[in-house]
């Protein structure tokens, strides 16, 4: 895939030198061909593997020095690509598999199909330690578990063959809040996480004994595409969900497939019988009463507010209400789908 | 105001789909508003408003199902908790008791509950209370019934009335 990458990086100096001459007179013109260009370089940097069949695609002055009169955020690309091809030859394979697999290790991983991804995969838990870009690669690692073994030995090769390389890279990190997109650093973080994950994994499976089954992934070591076949039927689809925020929402009835051995979801009211608005997870799994009769969290603020009374059985709420039985709690927070091992207070917090 | 409306979309739905379910009480939206509905509801078995057929007429605010609906008798009733002339109803579920887990048709079902159970302590037609009173304290249970079914449909003698509240009283 280097040489690929090259390759195209050669035809591409003649390519736009054609293009230029073209639009020399017109300023608006190269300015569009310079965002254009930009936008490419993304793109490129995106989906290496994807770029296979598409060499003849001119990739833009990828190889060629940056021009004068370009804007500050193509330079920051150019010199990420550059980082990016010098990372390539040093750490060759290890690094390369990520970067070309998971679509999200690019600086633009806030893409709809990245964001699904690693959320469907349960590997945004992952980024309270690791940078959210780099949760595709989080979530690759803890599934497969031929990795599992070997993590450990790989994660500390990379992190010897990495520390010499430090202090260039921390030269061309940008003052973004996100943490530096450097490919080896991200092969660094990728691999820390596993073993953390991969503790997770099992309890998940113990604490589920019926629900989906962690397949796992063949070789390539990646996330599961929405289309990717051998991505188990129960999971998810983030990506419809987000375009329609309700249209999934009856909890364990129809988008969600989890068994939740005690939550209220599953006999429990799929409505609030209060604002007859759908119970969502968190509502559903919300018990504010010992009575067991639900509402939503709205509407829980609403009775506070009103005499901190249940509707049913017109018992005061306790201050603290009776949390759920939920073995796990599973939340969507900006694509990133957290899980979370028995009893948190989180729900709360966020009510 | 969303949520209100919301809610008794959902009652009105709930209510097509059920309306063999409680032959007694029927519910009918009005058609431009939501917000007013009317009520028939039969008088409860063994009563004295067996085979009577009451309207009610419901006023829903807009804070609903957080406050109670205002409910009112348009048929003329004689009884301890209603308003002879407003037909209001005297009824703590529709005052400070009110739980948003109620709905319309549970009102109704309330409504029915108190007419076949007076509460003469807490009058709105305090004639009705006091006579409600001295019936049942000075009569037997049964005859009592039907000695408060002859005052509810009008066919007690005024004399009769005046008599037992005075006996009540001297009691």
């Amino acid at each position: 895939m280097v040489s690929d990458s090259i390759s195209a990086n050669a035809s591409i100096p003649s390519a736009t030198k054609d293009f230029g001459k073209k639009k020399r007179a017109n300023r608006s013109a190269k300015l569009k061909q310079c965002k254009l260009d930009a936008r490419r370089e993304q793109w490129l940097s995106q989906g290496v593997a994807k770029n296979k069949g598409i060499k003849e695609e001119p990739a833009g002055p990828r190889g060629s020095p940056p021009l004068p009169g370009k804007g500050s955020e193509r330079k920051h690309l150019l010199e990420k690509l550059e980082m990016r091809r010098r990372d390539e030859d040093e750490n060759g394979s290890i690094h390369h598999d990520f970067d070309s697999d998971s679509p999200s290790n690019s600086p633009t991983g806030s893409s709809v199909l990245g964001g699904s991804v690693s959320g469907t995969n349960f590997t945004g838990s992952s980024s309270s330690s690791s940078s959210s870009s780099s949760s595709g690669g989080c979530c690759s690692g803890s599934i497969t578990e031929d990795d599992e073994d070997n993590c450990l030995d790989d994660w500390e090769a990379v992190a010897d063959a990495l520390a010499a390389d430090d202090e260039n890279k921390q030269g061309n990190c940008h003052d973004d809040n996100s943490p530096c997109l450097e490919s080896g650093l991200e092969t660094h973080r990728d691999r820390e996480p596993v073993v953390r994950l991969d503790s997770h994994c099992e309890a998940l499976k113990r604490s589920l004994p019926n629900s989906a089954p962690m397949r796992v992934a063949p070789a390539n070591s990646r996330a599961w595409r929405p289309d990717d076949e051998c991505r188990p039927q129960s999971l998810p689809n983030l990506a419809k969900q987000r375009s329609l925020p309700n249209a999934d929402r009856h909890c364990g009835q129809g988008g969600f497939q989890w068994d939740y051995p005690s939550a209220g979801a599953v006999n429990g009211p799929s409505s609030c019988p209060v604002c007859t608005e759908d119970l969502d997870f968190t509502d559903a799994s919300f018990l504010p009463c010992s009575c067991r009769f639900q509402v939503c969290l709205f509407c829980y603020k609403k009775m506070l507010e009103l005499d901190g009374r249940c509707p049913n059985c017109r018992k005061l709420y306790e201050h603290v209400p009776a949390e759920v039985e939920v073995e796990v709690e599973a939340s969507v927070h900006g694509g990133s789908l957290t899980l979370k091992l028995p009893r948190s207070y989180s729900m709360i917090a966020r009510s | 105001m969303q949520t209100s409306r919301a809610r008794l979309f959902k009652e009105y739905k709930e209510v097509q789909r059920e309306k063999a379910a409680d032959p007694d009480i029927q519910l009918v939206c009005d058609d431009s508003n939501i917000f007013k509905w009317t009520a028939l509801i039969k008088g409860p078995s063994e009563t004295p408003y067996e085979g009577g057929v009451f309207q009610l007429a419901f006023s829903v605010p807009e804070q609903y199902p957080l406050q109670p609906p205002q409910v009112r008798f348009l048929t003329k009733i004689f009884h301890p908790n209603v308003h002879f002339k407003t037909g209001e109803i005297c009824l703590d579920i529709l005052k400070n008791a009110w739980s948003p887990a109620w709905t319309l048709q549970s009102v109704c079902r309330a409504i029915i509950a108190l007419m076949a159970h007076p509460e003469p302590d807490s009058p709105l037609n305090c004639d009705s209370g006091t006579l409600f009173k001295a019936i049942f304290c000075a009569l037997g249970t049964s005859e009592a019934i039907n000695l408060w079914r002859e005052c509810i449909l009008g066919l007690l003698p005024h004399q009769r009335k005046v008599d037992l509240c005075r006996l009540s009283i001297r009691w």
